[in-house]
């Protein structure tokens, strides 16, 4: 469950700094065309490869269960971490990207 | 509700009122006909035919509660659930004659 | 209604909330804690032992015990103990005076080493929120039928804050704190839409869980009345046979659990029912451990409970029955591993926040307009009241159903029933406070009083040989949890009243920054 939490949250993020007002909010400046692109794509990607994860890990039944559970989950974690502190979300964003392939190979 | 009920005029409270009867129990049987209507015309085994009717009778039950209050009038809430039980009640009827229950 | 759909569904959306949301705020923290509910009776009867796991064993046992003191009854059940739960129970229904009823039961726990009687203290332990949560503490079968009452108002509750949630999609990552009123609603919204798939299939299942008592049409439809059939249909296995009146001996039950196990690739048994115990037609049906998603009704295997033969096979699981399998093994969570039960509990914290959140906004709105005058409409003061006590009063409540499970004397006559009557006692009296209180002072109170009896759980226990100290050095961890998280649920309690302390002591009339303000003109409009 772990490597799908973690690619659930990263996933979250991206799509959450997609949002001009978030990015705005974050990062001090409203994101280009571009990168607001880059950044939702990015995290549906993610959001995609937590679900195969967890897939992978568990088989389809147990794994859409894990899924969904993951999902809820680390979007209450960034939402209510942002307001109070947003650079720890962003950094443990970061984190998550970093130790993904590590939770993957952990996976096995 | 601000604290002053008895502004509300008598007309809006039984409007009101009578949406509530219509989505409550109007709403139970249109959900009720609906899983009938399924039962007997799915092309499943008896008890199969049975459970898929009842577990979509409640979102029959949903929309026939949220058109009871999106419905201009109250009187066209009851229309809006009697039209579509008669429909109901006549292919569940249908699904007698022809033999398939 | 005739100010546009959004509109009117906002108008369903609060008046269902407010009429159901004390109900189901009480629903679903019970359902909530049912999650641990094999836990909770694990702290609250925590003389049974756990013991290393032998099923054959621990069912000759029960076996043996029954014989002994069961002979004549009419049905026999034995819950074998698991990992979570370490009770080995047997139960005995004699068969009803009239048919049609429901015979009487009673029940025993066993060691599930020595098939003694463990003289654990009587105590409804974790069942007593199970079954609260879908009986109400009312009789059979009204309780059922006001919680699907109150599931299906959920439902509609559900799909009417979607509709009305303009931004659903632009506000999904928006909470801002410490900002008054707008601050309750984007936590409601947050904890609504984030754990949506939840609160949908939670609410969802539980219709399908009863729908055969709630929408019979099609059962009377397809089976010209005989919902008998349906049911031996639907659950083959459960057919009870006819009493044959020849005395025949039961054989030994324990060589079935591995022949059922080889019909379910590997399965265990959770439950075994002997129907006709000593007759020539004894059946003896196995109930799998729920290991699976998606429950199998069909799937308890049934074997004569003379001969040992195995009777009636059972084809795999149809599609529609398999969907509501898959509703029922959803919403049960019998499958859930430690990390996905904690995942759920917090899934339904968050449901029972959301409806929270939902009670105190519909008045915190209301209320702004008379905070100049001082003087709240008797309507505002019964929702304030009613907020208050079936919140803040349930928390309590719950507390002193744990206090009172160590406090009352182990062998007390019917203690039982006296913890239960403790439960309702503090709800009933956290009413009486809220009426005579102010309503900020009562919050504070209450939430205080909550915190103070939560935190006392683990102290208490600090006076018994099952202390924080030695389940920790035990490596307990339920036991030991159980104390942690009353600890945790008491310092979020006490930080919770000093937060409305504090904010009471700073009452403001803010004004929510250009937020279009919610239809709630809408009942002034006339129809």
């Amino acid at each position: 469950m772990l490597l799908a939490l973690l690619l659930c949250y990263a996933g979250f993020s991206a799509l959450c700094l997609s949002m001009p007002r978030h990015h705005d909010e974050l990062l001090g400046n409203k994101p280009s065309a571009r990168r607001a692109r880059g950044l939702k794509l990015a995290g549906w990607l993610l959001l995609g490869l937590s679900l195969w994860a967890a897939v992978a890990a568990h088989g389809w039944s147990f794994g859409l269960v894990d899924w969904f559970a993951v999902l809820m989950l680390s979007a209450l974690s960034l939402v209510l971490l942002l307001p109070y502190r947003p650079r720890l979300a962003l950094a443990l964003a970061g984190l998550s990207l970093l130790a993904s392939p590590v939770a993957a190979w952990a996976q096995g | 509700m601000k604290g002053k009920l008895a502004s509300l005029p008598m007309s809006y409270r039984l409007a009101v009122t009578s949406r509530v009867l219509a989505a409550v129990f109007g709403g139970y049987l249109v959900a009720a006909l609906a899983s009938v209507a399924l039962t007997l015309w799915l092309p499943l085994s008896r008890a199969e035919a049975v459970v898929t009717g009842m577990t979509i009778s409640f979102l029959v039950y949903l929309v026939a509660v949220l058109w009871c209050f999106a419905c201009r009038t109250a009187w066209s809430a009851w229309v809006g659930l009697l039209v579509p039980s008669v429909i109901l009640a006549t292919v569940s009827g249908a699904a007698r004659g022809l033999g398939f229950a | 209604m005739k100010e546009g759909f959004r509109q009117s569904m906002a108008w369903l959306h609060t008046w269902t909330g407010l009429v159901f949301g004390w109900l189901l705020f009480a629903i679903f923290l019970t359902g909530t804690l049912a999650y641990f509910k094999d836990e909770i009776s694990h702290w609250m009867q925590p003389e049974i032992p756990a013991r290393p796991i032998n099923a054959e064993a621990s069912l000759n046992l029960a076996q043996s015990y029954l014989l002994q003191h069961a002979a004549g009854a009419a049905r026999w059940l034995i819950d074998l103990p698991d990992a979570r739960d370490p009770a080995l129970t047997v139960r005995w229904q004699q068969a009803p005076n009239t048919p049609g009823e429901r015979g009487k039961f009673e029940s025993r726990t066993l060691d599930a080493q020595t098939g003694s009687e463990v003289q654990a203290r009587e105590s409804m332990g974790g069942e007593f929120f199970y079954r609260f949560h879908f009986q109400l503490q009312m009789p059979y079968p009204w309780g059922r039928w006001l919680a699907t009452m109150a599931a299906m108002v959920m439902f509609v509750g559900l799909i009417t804050g979607i509709i009305t949630h303009k931004k659903i999609f632009k506000d999904f990552f928006t909470f801002r704190p410490r900002k008054g009123q707008r601050s309750w609603l984007d936590g409601h919204n947050a904890v609504g839409v984030l754990v949506l798939p939840f609160h949908l299939m939670i609410t969802y299942s539980s219709l399908v869980i009863f729908m055969a008592m709630v929408m019979p049409a099609s059962i009377l439809a397809s089976y010209n009345g005989d919902v008998r059939a349906f049911y031996d249909e639907v659950f083959p296995a459960s057919k009870t046979p006819e009493r044959a009146n020849r005395a025949e001996p039961l054989s030994p039950m324990a060589p079935l659990l591995a022949k059922a196990s080889e019909q379910w690739a590997g399965g265990s048994t959770t439950r075994l029912t002997v129907n006709n115990p000593g007759d020539a037609n004894a059946s003896v049906v196995l109930s799998r451990r729920g290991d699976r998603v998606v429950h199998d009704f069909g799937r308890a295997v049934t074997f004569n409970g003379v001969t040992g033969e195995r009777l009636g096979s059972t084809p795999e699981q149809p599609v529609a029955m398999a969907v509501g399998g898959t509703f029922y093994g959803l919403h049960m969570g019998h499958f859930a591993g430690s990390t996905l039960r904690w995942l759920y509990f917090i899934c339904g914290l968050a449901s029972t926040a959301m409806i929270g959140t939902g009670l105190v906004i519909w008045l915190g709105k209301r209320q702004l307009k008379h905070a100049k005058s001082g003087v709240m409409p008797f309507e505002l003061r019964l929702v304030e009241v009613l907020n208050i006590a079936s919140m803040a009063g349930l928390v309590v409540a719950v507390a002193v159903f744990f206090l009172a499970n160590r406090l009352l004397p182990a062998d007390l006559a019917g203690r039982a029933d006296q913890e239960v009557n403790a439960f309702f006692v503090a709800w009933a009296l956290s009413v009486v406070h809220a009426v005579l209180r102010k309503g900020r002072k009562a919050w504070v109170e209450q939430l205080g009083l909550a915190a103070v009896l939560f935190i006392a759980v683990p102290l208490i226990n600090l006076t018994t040989p099952w202390n924080l100290g030695v389940t920790l050095a035990q490596g307990d961890w339920t036991l030991a949890g159980f104390d942690l998280t009353c600890l945790g649920a008491g310092l979020f309690l006490g930080w919770a009243a000093w937060k409305m302390q504090r904010a009471g002591s700073a009452v403001s009339v803010k004004k929510t920054p250009c937020e279009k303000p919610r239809p709630i003109a809408l009942e002034q409009e006339v129809n």
